[in-house]
Formats: structure tokens, C-alpha cells, sequence
């Protein structure tokens, strides 16, 4: 198995202009909450210059979906213009794309409530805050989320106190 | 406590529903790039172990 290379991946998103809003759990752990995480779970935007660039960028780092890995099935744009979640491997490791999160929440709706991060080598995403992943997980409130909120909660705590 | 007071309380490591609070303090104390290069130190840390372990 290759590497997992998180830099990278977010690196050529940034690269290619691509806009999105990092979500889930490496959001959370940019946050600074110490929780275990192993894919990249993006929002991106649905405008159809911002599909290009990203079919693009899917293209050049061989994602195909997840589900039956041998069929080797590539994103199209007719997958990425709906409002579904695009679960892919890639040769950096697993990303899901995602139209919308929580109750229908798209890329624009989600900007203002991201900022961004530095992440080293001059890439600079977009990445949720704490407040909304939380308020998130508490709305779907399956047992993967309700199991990290009380992490999420007390970095917010400690957050705030400093 | 007066504003400018430091209060002698000891700081709990944990929170009263189990939660690490050393922990998390310790992540706030690193830089974003920095919390990123650990995960993905460790990911690749435990990958080549379960790949180690595979076989068994």
C-alpha cells in the first residue's frame, strides 16, 4: 500500500484552483482536535469551471470509486454536478467529495463559516470550524459522530480559553 | 477571581466525561502544517504495520 500523503492531496487541489471547503475529521484535527482520521472529505463547489478544474485533478491522481475497486470506474461530470457523495481512492489515498453535507449544506453556504489555514509548503485551504462540524454531527447523530463529539467539544472549550 | 489573579486550582487533565484534555492542548499547541504532518506520520506509521501483520 502507498503512502498516505495529505499534504500532497490538498496541495494539488490548491494548485488547481479547485474550490472547496475541507471537512469531517482532518478538519477537525486542523482544528486541533486529537482525534484519528484517514480519508480527505472535501465540500467543493458545484460551478461548472470549478468541475472542470477538478475532473482535472482527479484525472491526473487516478481517482476511481471506492465501491468495486477492480472496475476501476472514474468520476464523470454528471457525478459531481448532482448533490451526492463521491467516495474515490486515489494514488494518494482515499478522498470523498461531497456535494453538500448536513442538512443540504453546499459550498457556498459553508463559506463563511470556514477560514484559511496555512498548511505548510505555501498551500493555504479553506477548512470548516469547529463550531459547524460540531453542530454537524450532533444534526446526523450517527454513532461514528456522536462517538468524537465530546473531543470536538472540549478542543472547542480549550480553544476558546485560549 | 479578579481580573490580573491566577488561581492556584489545579488544571484537570481530564474532562468529567473521560476526554484527554492534555491532549488536546497539546494538538493547540502545534501549528496546523504541524498537526497535519503528525497525522499523516501516524497513518503511515500504523499502514505498515497492519501491512506487516497482514500475512498473520
Amino acid at each position: 500500500m502507498q503512502p498516505t500523503k495529505l499534504v500532497a492531496t490538498l496541495g494539488i487541489f490548491h494548485e488547481n484552483a479547485v474550490e472547496f471547503i475541507l471537512v469531517g475529521g482532518l478538519a477537525a484535527v486542523l482544528n486541533g482536535a486529537p482525534i484519528q482520521t484517514y480519508d480527505v472529505d472535501l465540500v467543493y463547489s458545484r460551478e461548472p469551471r470549478n468541475i472542470e478544474r477538478l475532473l482535472i485533478v482527479l484525472d491526473s491522481i487516478d481517482a476511481i470509486f471506492r465501491m468495486q475497486p477492480e472496475r476501476r470506474l472514474k468520476p464523470a461530470m454528471s457525478h459531481l454536478v448532482g448533490s451526492g457523495h463521491l467516495n474515490l481512492l486515489t494514488r494518494y489515498g482515499p478522498v470523498d467529495l461531497l456535494a453538500t453535507i448536513g442538512n443540504g449544506l453546499s459550498y457556498q453556504d459553508l463559506l463563511s463559516h470556514s477560514a484559511e489555514m496555512d498548511i505548510g509548503q505555501g498551500i493555504r485551504i479553506r477548512v470548516l470550524d469547529l463550531e459547524t462540524l460540531i453542530s454537524i454531527k450532533e444534526q446526523l447523530a450517527g454513532e461514528k459522530d456522536v462517538a468524537v463529539l465530546p473531543v470536538l467539544r472540549q478542543t472547542l472549550r480549550e480553544t476558546r480559553k485560549k | 477571581m479578579a481580573d490580573g489573579m491566577v488561581s492556584d486550582a489545579p488544571v484537570p487533565d481530564y474532562s468529567e466525561d473521560g476526554v484527554d484534555l492534555t491532549l488536546i492542548r497539546w494538538m493547540l499547541s502545534l501549528t496546523p502544517a504541524e498537526r497535519l504532518i503528525f497525522l499523516e506520520e501516524r497513518i503511515n506509521e500504523i499502514l505498515a504495520i497492519r501491512e506487516l501483520n497482514a500475512a498473520d
